[in-house]
């Protein structure tokens, strides 16, 4: 089964989104798999594997396709589809120190 | 005298001995021996996944608590490329075909480096993750004894050391002992490079991007890092040194008062536990912004009462003598939390957030925060406890708020708990909330202005957008006026009026600030000892009379010519 979401997070499939994606994949008896929505089948790649996601240099705001096969595909599914919806919490409204490297006041 | 240019990437200087760290000059490969035994080759390679992944997830913990749980996630991304399965298998197969374990490593991340390698941005630092993750690695494999870390050597620093390096990983940074170094400089990075990130985190002096020019420094030579003009100076001279005393800014413990002795409380904005001690250590007059969504996020479920009431009693017993505001849960817009089913929205920024959540989806949530910080309140050091509303717009919402907080007060009294009602107060972050400055203030104990929001609400322009960064500046004049009005409102009534944003914290700006009649600034704790001593050299009057004379221009140009500050990053 398979589904085709646009990715929310703001740092779209690198650092923490890319690592928690990769965690949630792990978790599932389910292969789980990754790719752009337009690369088709030859675009997909292992989303459990942090090399493989981090390779797909995907940004937030593009579609992306997800498929899984195994006994919990459709729970890995559900799982993997609402992280890449939910932004991941970013640096606060009045942070000025670490996160938000760029925020000159 | 030689000074070396590179990118400052925290606003501070310092000087120490130089000592370069190069970790790499310990990973000489040993040669590659003809017969292998495969499966001890696989049990090595194991085991050093296992300290690896030990080590790793000591420094995430360690970063988290130092840092922040933002900078820690590389650790949790670094845990991915550790047993990736991909490279697992590969290096499996590797050294099944007689490659010792070292070498198997070694070329399988090589080609993951190459392929993200030369990339812009984000893909150009996981090759960095990448080399991060192969180092430590060998470092275990070589070391043969499951040891995964030369970090010891960066964790044992002498005081006033200069630190020299190709690049500065996350894993080293993270091993760091900031009270030991005094400054840091390397060849490679940018200002958002993991090295100046944890480094600003840190308040640890930093120029990175200095090029190969650096290699011309020896251990040993006394070096002066100065953040702030971005240059590495090579044995300088007295006068530089001098300059760096002063820009050291001294921590003031006290509190400040301008030249004609205006008092004007300089406080921290704080996100955790981790950050109190720092801001009290840099001499801030209490906490000005409390940020609870800590408590709330990377969870499944919410804080309870007493862990909330616990986190508001350690923030007070850090600064007993001090107000520590805490604003209450503020959600929605950019700051999800998975567990509280909030609503897609088209335009969050300008859907459920703050304190619309907390009077009606989320009034549960509040009703125990409230319970939480009405108890706090009655505690020893709870006298000091304010409390504000984040994004008001409406008066009707304060007088909920308030009333929200009186029933709790009359439970809390009905099950015989010990409470006391705290300051309350409303963060002016909307134009709304800043033309109705009068009648909040009316019915509060003071106000505070978040300039970041309200820079964005009052121009029209998304901060996360780069299209529109020049229109964020909060010295745009329609800015500027809002800030006015805030203030004047305060100035009328009994309240008092703070700034917690951004804009409070630079030094650039402490007179405009004073001038315009905030009583309170907060801000990052590493800028609280410049922006005291700033203070300490204003004249409230002449601070005012710039202020009215900023307010009358009509443009941004004209305003920082009037402050007489250069074209700026907004």
């Amino acid at each position: 089964m398979e589904r085709t979401v646009t990715v929310e997070p703001e740092a779209g499939l690198h650092a923490r989104p890319a690592s928690k994606l990769v965690q949630t994949a792990n978790r599932f008896d389910a292969d789980v798999s990754i790719g752009r929505a337009d690369d088709g089948d030859d675009g997909l790649v292992r989303a459990d594997s942090m090399l493989s996601v981090s390779g797909l240099n995907v940004e937030h705001g593009e579609s992306v396709r997800v498929v899984a096969e195994g006994p919990d595909a459709e729970a890995a599914l559900d799982a993997v589809c609402d992280l890449l919806t939910s932004p991941v919490e970013e640096a606060d409204e009045e942070e000025t120190d670490g996160g938000d490297a760029e925020d000159a006041p | 005298m030689r000074t070396l240019a590179g990118v400052g990437s925290t606003p501070r200087a310092g000087v120490g001995t130089a000592r370069w760290y190069r970790p790499e000059a310990d990973l000489s490969l040993p040669d590659r021996p003809d017969a292998v035994d495969a499966d001890a080759e696989l049990d090595r390679y194991e085991a050093a996944r296992d300290a690896a992944r030990e080590a790793l997830r000591d420094a995430r913990d360690r970063t988290a608590e130092r840092v922040g749980e933002k900078e820690a996630a590389v650790f949790e991304a670094h845990e991915g490329f550790l047993d990736d399965p991909t490279i697992v298998e590969d290096v499996a197969a590797a050294i099944r075909e007689g490659t010792p374990a070292e070498h198997a490593v070694a070329d399988r991340f090589d080609e993951a480096v190459a392929q993200f390698e030369g990339m812009e941005g984000r893909m150009a630092e996981r090759a960095d993750d990448l080399r991060d993750v192969r180092d430590r690695l060998l470092r275990a494999l070589l070391a043969g004894d499951g040891e995964a870390s030369t970090a010891t050597d960066l964790a044992a620093l002498p005081d006033g050391t200069i630190l020299l390096a190709e690049r500065l990983t996350p894993s080293d940074t993270a091993a760091l002992d900031p009270d030991a170094v005094a400054g840091i400089t390397t060849v490679e990075g940018g200002r958002t490079s993991h090295a100046a990130i944890i480094a600003r985190s840190l308040a640890v002096p930093a120029v990175v991007g200095v090029g190969d020019a650096l290699e011309s420094i020896g251990d040993g030579e006394t070096v002066l890092v100065d953040g702030e003009a971005g240059e590495v100076v090579v044995d300088p001279d007295e006068a530089r040194r001098e300059s760096v005393r002063e820009s050291g800014h001294e921590v003031i413990p006290e509190r400040v008062e301008t030249v004609d002795g205006r008092s004007v409380e300089v406080a921290a904005n704080v996100g955790g536990e981790a950050e109190l001690a720092p801001a009290a250590e840099r001499g801030a007059d209490g906490i000005g912004l409390f940020r609870t969504e800590f408590l709330f996020v990377d969870r499944e479920a919410p804080p309870s009462e007493d862990e909330q009431y616990a986190a508001v009693t350690t923030a007070l017993s850090a600064f007993p003598d001090d107000r520590v505001v805490v604003r209450t849960l503020d959600v929605g817009g950019d700051k999800p939390v998975p567990y509280l089913d909030l609503p897609e929205e088209p335009n969050p920024f300008l859907g459920r957030r703050g304190i619309r959540l907390s009077l009606d989806e989320h009034a549960d949530l509040f009703e125990t925060q409230l319970r939480a910080l009405l108890r706090a309140a009655a505690t020893e050091d709870g006298d000091g406890l304010a409390v504000m509303f984040p994004l008001v717009t409406r008066v009707e919402e304060v007088e909920r708020a308030v009333d929200a907080v009186e029933s709790v007060a009359d439970d809390l009294a009905a099950e015989g708990v010990d409470h006391a009602v705290p300051e309350l107060g409303a963060m002016v972050e909307t134009p709304a909330a800043a033309f109705l400055a009068d009648a909040l203030a009316e019915r509060l104990d003071f106000l505070s202005v978040g300039t970041n929001d309200l820079a964005g609400y009052v121009m029209a322009a998304d901060r996360g957008n780069d299209a529109v960064a020049d229109y964020h500046d909060p010295l745009h004049p329609a800015v500027m006026r809002a800030l006015d009005r805030t203030t004047a409102a305060a100035e009328g009534s009994d309240a008092w009026v703070g700034m917690c944003g951004e804009m409070a914290g630079d030094p650039a700006l402490t007179e405009l600030l004073v001038g315009l009649g905030f009583d309170e600034l907060s801000m990052s704790a590493v800028t609280v000892p410049e922006v005291k001593a700033r203070v300490r050299e204003v004249d409230a009057d002449a601070a005012a009379s710039l202020a009215n004379e900023a307010l009358a221009c009509e443009t941004r140009g004209e305003v920082l010519d009037v402050l007489e500050i250069g074209e700026r990053d907004a």
